[in-house]
């Protein structure tokens, strides 16, 4: 703040409300548990809604299960996808003897032409058929229903699709707002060599309301969040290689968080900021990752405005909901299916309201036994994902008039651009940070 | 072996010592994905006293609704989770569990785990 100016700027606040319960493993006990029960669990929940779904799309038609599919008799069937990929990575290919199949070099998505579907629910598995849905576009995971008949084959060909859609929204009072921004952030890779430090201190300045003149302190003001999704920290591979670190060493190792800290403690000093746990971060591999331990930010966390949440996120400001995830996710359905863009997938885990369909089959996933968290009951407003290779940003409207805007947040040591979204009409745009100017 | 003369088992409990997954355990698996069976143990194929794999008190009737339990693909995998707590999320899924396995389970003699419990 400038001492001579004759009023001080107050930062615009918003109400707060966390719903990362879901998401954190603390009450659970693994007792031996596999897959199958998570599995069952999502099954179950989506098969209800879909089966509450199908008397809009199709009345006239039975429902059954797969154990009751007659050949010729049309109806419809509701179940978890399996797609067979040809080219997965396979344990089991160490061991095949024709070993000039398997490519030496891991292609970067594994699609092939051959690949098909499978459904499956508790009683039997069918495989797919017709051209109506295209392997390339679904995953291994995802619950539908599908309208066909089984054929002499035995497979089933498939008519039409219904996908869960969008779920519903809670209707948000926008019109009488005023500006209020929440920032976006992710992939800082704090201690990796291609990181620049500067141009994180510009957006921490920025924010902070200690770079440019009062009308850009004035703007700076009405921020009044800040998110860091994921990858906040990179850490050298060769200091990770199993071996017990010399004393000179064990500082290198910690300098990432020291100097995070120091950013984060600017930052807290100034305004709310939650940050999430990526997949270069010291949290759990598998989803949901847990909330990055506290002490790893003596300065910061001492401070009631900072906040280690889980991965994925959910929290509403204002009663305007926000959900998003660090980009696990989004680059495991980018592996093993195609789209036109980011935004498609991220639109897609919408429809299909499973925000990683792909756990626990290519994803790893904590075993829960009850209930699947990663199920999206309430459509959110603003629909996240961080660590992507460029700012993408996309406004979906349901048919049911839900209304939600998605985001894809690049990576910030990369492309020094953070997003930047208004609560008052949920428009977006680009904050880019750069040291370099061309003349 | 000559066939055992009845209520042989009411003479004297007999435990095998060590159990082992027979083809009756394999049929019942096949037959609930419809509905659940009625396990027939035709009596030819047990020998005196004991079992070839069913424990003897596995033909208590409170065993039997256990296994129908177990069985019934509707509550879910049984493999891998306490009965209890696959009893709990069926009710808690809304799948309306039977309230009699509740009682039996919570009385306290009966095994935690499915009768899968350790076998596979």
């Amino acid at each position: 703040m400038e001492v001579d100016s004759p009023e001080q700027l107050q930062r615009k606040q918003s109400t707060y409300l966390s719903f990362d319960e879901n998401f954190e493993i603390q009450k659970e006990v693994y007792r031996g548990q596999q897959y199958s029960q998570i599995y069952f669990a999502r099954l179950h929940c989506m098969r209800a809604l879909l089966y509450s779904l199908v008397p809009n799309w199709k009345s006239h038609l039975p429902v059954c299960t797969v154990l009751g599919l007659e050949e010729g008799k049309e109806c419809i069937i509701v179940g978890t996808l399996y797609k067979h990929m040809k080219l997965k990575p396979c344990i089991l290919d160490e061991y095949s003897k024709e070993r000039s199949v398997a490519p030496l070099v891991k292609p970067h998505n594994f699609i092939h032409q051959d690949d098909y579907l499978v459904l499956e629910d508790e009683s039997g598995r069918v495989k797919l058929g017709g051209t109506v849905l295209s392997p390339s576009v679904y995953v291994t995971g995802v619950v539908i229903a599908l309208h066909g008949k089984e054929t002499s084959a035995g497979a089933f060909f498939v008519e039409d699709v219904l996908e869960a859609g969008l779920p519903p929204q809670i209707e948000r009072q926008l019109k009488s707002r005023e500006d209020k921004y929440v920032v976006f952030v992710s992939g800082l890779s704090i201690g990796s060599s291609s990181s620049n430090p500067l141009l994180f201190q510009l957006l921490v300045d920025h924010i902070t309301g200690h770079l440019g003149d009062e009308e850009e302190q004035g703007l700076a003001a009405e921020i009044v969040h800040l998110v860091i999704a994921g990858n906040s920290v990179e850490i050298s591979r060769g200091l990770l290689n199993g071996q017990n670190l010399a004393s000179k060493d064990q500082s290198r190792l910690s300098e990432p968080f020291k100097e995070l800290d120091i950013q984060l403690t600017q930052i807290a000093a100034s305004l709310p900021l939650d940050i999430m746990p990526g997949s270069s971060d010291p949290a759990n591999f598998s989803l949901p990752q847990q909330p990055l331990n506290r002490c790893l930010f003596p300065g910061s966390a001492t401070y009631n405005t900072f906040r280690s949440c889980t991965n994925p996120h959910c929290f509403e400001l204002d009663n305007i909901r926000f959900l998003g995830t660090s980009g696990q996710n989004i680059d495991d359905l980018t592996k093993y299916s195609e789209a036109k863009d980011k935004l498609d997938f991220l639109e897609s885990t919408l429809r299909w309201r499973h925000l990683a369909p792909t756990t626990p089959n290519t994803l790893g996933c904590y075993p829960f036994t009850d209930r699947d968290p990663f199920l999206i009951d309430s459509c959110p407003d603003v629909y996240f994902v961080g660590n992507q290779e460029k700012y993408e940003t996309r406004l979906v409207k349901g048919s049911e008039g839900q209304s939600v805007r998605l985001i894809c947040i690049p990576r910030f040591c990369e492309t020094g651009v953070a997003v930047v979204v208004n609560m008052r009409n949920l428009e977006c745009h680009a904050l880019t940070f750069g040291m370099q100017f061309s003349s | 072996m000559a066939t055992p003369p009845k209520n042989i088992e009411g003479f004297y409990k007999q435990k095998k010592s060590n159990t082992s997954k027979s083809k009756s355990s394999n049929s019942t698996k096949h037959a609930a994905a419809t509905s659940g069976s009625n396990i027939a143990q035709p009596p030819a194929l047990v020998s005196h006293g004991g079992s070839l794999d069913l424990e003897a008190d596995d033909f208590d009737e409170e065993q039997q609704v256990l296994r129908q339990f177990d069985m019934n693909m509707e509550f879910g995998p049984c493999i891998g989770i306490p009965r209890i707590d696959r009893w709990e999320r069926a009710r808690r899924l809304g799948l309306n569990p039977p309230k009699e396995i509740e009682s039996i389970l919570k009385r306290g003699k009966v095994k935690r785990q499915s009768l899968f419990g350790g076998r596979t």
